[in-house]
């Protein structure tokens, strides 16, 4: 068993969200506060992002997909958890004398949750789901970065989970145990950590093939229906808003080149993945449109003085700039 | 098609036949996309004469390149260097560098490269200066520990990418060499001629492979 020996550690079992005498007196009254989807099944949470925050870093950004349930006034576990993410990028910079000759940039990635980002506390040391969502984000940045640009050099994209999408509701948890706890919450961090990474790694000015977002989507069981079969399919699943969870799938998508670098797919998808597939790239489509956006509005930031003494000798070009999704 | 003036990675920016790719650009099927964040720039170049296909009239196609944010030399980051400051850059053959000799050794000098071209680096890189790669005149009678000591700062040039840690670099013209260097009593000494340098106090001559000064 691998502990922390060196620091004091919280108490085993982590934390959990109080629960208030009125929820056990009146049975109706937590499934009240159950939270449900208020955007249209193709509508995307709205996601903020932030370039260049770490100054000591070479590339960084800073994601957040805001918790879309308004609060609710009679209670204060907030509905519906929000994703906040941010990744560095280190480097590219010469290898360790130990290294062997590599003619590519070699990638290291590393996800870590904050003790604080779920739940349930998370360890300082990395665990095994940390370490397979940091192969996954590997495999999908590696199919985007142009790595023979950078011989004899090595990137690490650190990125730190701050406050991680939970995996079902919380209401669900207290009182059914393990109702579908299964990492349905992974698969938007997953896609979250494609989206920030790759704005850091823009940001860092790493030579890439295109600009890699992440993307879910989800089939779910309809819960007002009495029909067992009654499946609908939506982008980018908010798992506190769903009773039940069918399928859900995250890619990595290169929009402009019509490229999956990494899927990831869970739970039972049916006769037609090809379908869920096809969704997940749509929802990354959608965010790739902020982080285009946003990325420019940096640029322009920064290359500010450089542009104008450009432009004020040939003509103006500002207008074309092209920001389709 | 007009060029865009501001490029994201993946951005098409024109065919092959009519722009050439430079720096910041890739090619992915017979056309140029943008593969770093930046303003795209098209520079007049000549395209090479061995285009057959054409006609012999020898056109010229403008070569499109991404530039990096320009980076303030002045501005070492915020906890010095090595922390944010400099820029993403890669030592190539013929840059010339500016380094710290780092140890010496019987048949090369180890240094650190500090600054490329113009522009301060963000982690310095090991390189190497061979024995023989000290000075172009009487090769055979170079001696290591009369050309360079621990601490000196140095102009050189890239030669080769060398091996798997080290940058290979050469003093070998007249205005390569050791730029400052500090006497053995610490004083920073001043160049009397191409192989020497003399403490401005004590006025002892301490042998060096001098850089001429400009």
């Amino acid at each position: 068993m691998n502990t922390d020996r060196r620091r004091n550690n919280a108490p085993p079992g982590g934390t959990s969200a109080p629960v208030f005498a009125r929820t056990i007196r009146e049975p109706g009254y937590l499934q009240s506060l159950r939270p449900r989807r208020s955007r249209g099944p193709n509508e995307l949470r709205r996601i903020f992002l932030q370039p260049s925050i770490i100054p000591s870093a070479s590339g960084s950004a800073y994601l957040e997909i805001p918790t879309s349930s308004t609060p609710s006034t009679s209670t204060l576990v907030p509905p519906t958890s929000s994703l906040k993410i941010t990744a560095s990028v280190q480097g590219p910079k010469p290898l360790p004398r130990s290294a062997p000759f590599s003619p590519s940039l070699l990638l290291t990635t590393t996800v870590k949750f904050a003790p604080f980002a779920t739940r349930n506390r998370r360890g300082y040391i990395r665990d095994t789901t940390e370490r397979d969502l940091g192969v996954h984000l590997e495999t999908a940045l590696r199919g985007v970065i142009i790595g023979e640009r950078w011989p004899k050099s090595g990137v690490e994209v650190v990125v730190t989970i701050l406050e991680g999408d939970e995996d079902g509701w919380w209401g669900d948890s207290a009182s059914e145990g393990s109702a579908n706890g299964s990492g349905w919450g992974l698969l938007n961090v997953l896609a979250g950590c494609i989206t920030v990474a790759s704005a850091a790694i823009t940001d860092a000015g790493i030579d890439c093939v295109d600009v890699i977002t992440g993307g879910v989507a989800a089939i779910t069981r309809n819960p007002d229906s009495r029909d067992q079969k009654d499946l609908a399919r939506l982008l980018d699943p908010c798992p506190a808003e769903h009773k039940e969870i069918v399928a859900a799938c995250a890619v990595a998508y290169l929009a402009s080149r019509d490229e999956i670098t990494e899927i990831w797919m869970k739970g039972d998808i049916g006769a037609d993945p090809d379908a869920l597939i096809e969704g997940a790239t749509h929802a990354a489509v959608g965010s790739l449109a902020v982080v285009k956006d946003v990325l420019l509005e940096a640029l322009q930031a920064k290359f500010q003085g450089q542009l104008e003494v450009k432009e004020s000798g040939v003509k103006r070009k500002a207008g074309d700039v092209d920001m389709t999704g | 098609m007009s060029l865009p003036s501001l490029a994201l990675p993946g951005q098409l920016l024109g065919p092959t036949d009519k722009y050439l790719p430079g720096p910041g650009t890739h090619i992915h099927e017979q056309q140029i996309y943008a593969s770093i964040a930046g303003p795209v720039i098209s520079s007049p170049s000549k395209s090479h004469s061995s285009s057959t296909t054409t006609s012999s009239k020898s056109k010229l196609v403008p070569l499109l390149s991404i530039s990096r944010p320009p980076t303030t030399t002045t501005d070492p980051g915020i906890l010095g260097t090595g922390s944010g400051g400099g820029a993403p850059l890669l030592p190539a053959i013929d840059d010339t560098i500016l380094g710290r000799i780092t140890r010496l050794g019987a048949r090369f000098a180890t240094c650190e490269i500090l600054v490329i071209g113009d522009t301060v680096c963000r982690e310095a890189f090991q390189g190497q200066i061979r024995r023989e790669d000290i000075r172009a005149t009487e090769k055979d009678k170079i001696k290591i520990e009369e050309s360079f000591r621990v601490g000196d700062l140095i102009r050189g040039v890239v030669i080769s990418l060398g091996d798997q840690s080290n940058y290979y670099v050469a003093t070998d013209r007249n205005e390569f060499g050791v730029v400052m260097a500090r006497s053995e009593e610490g004083r920073l000494m001043y160049p009397v001629s191409w192989r020497e340098f003399r403490d401005p106090v004590s006025g002892r001559a301490e042998g060096r492979k001098a850089a001429k000064p400009f």
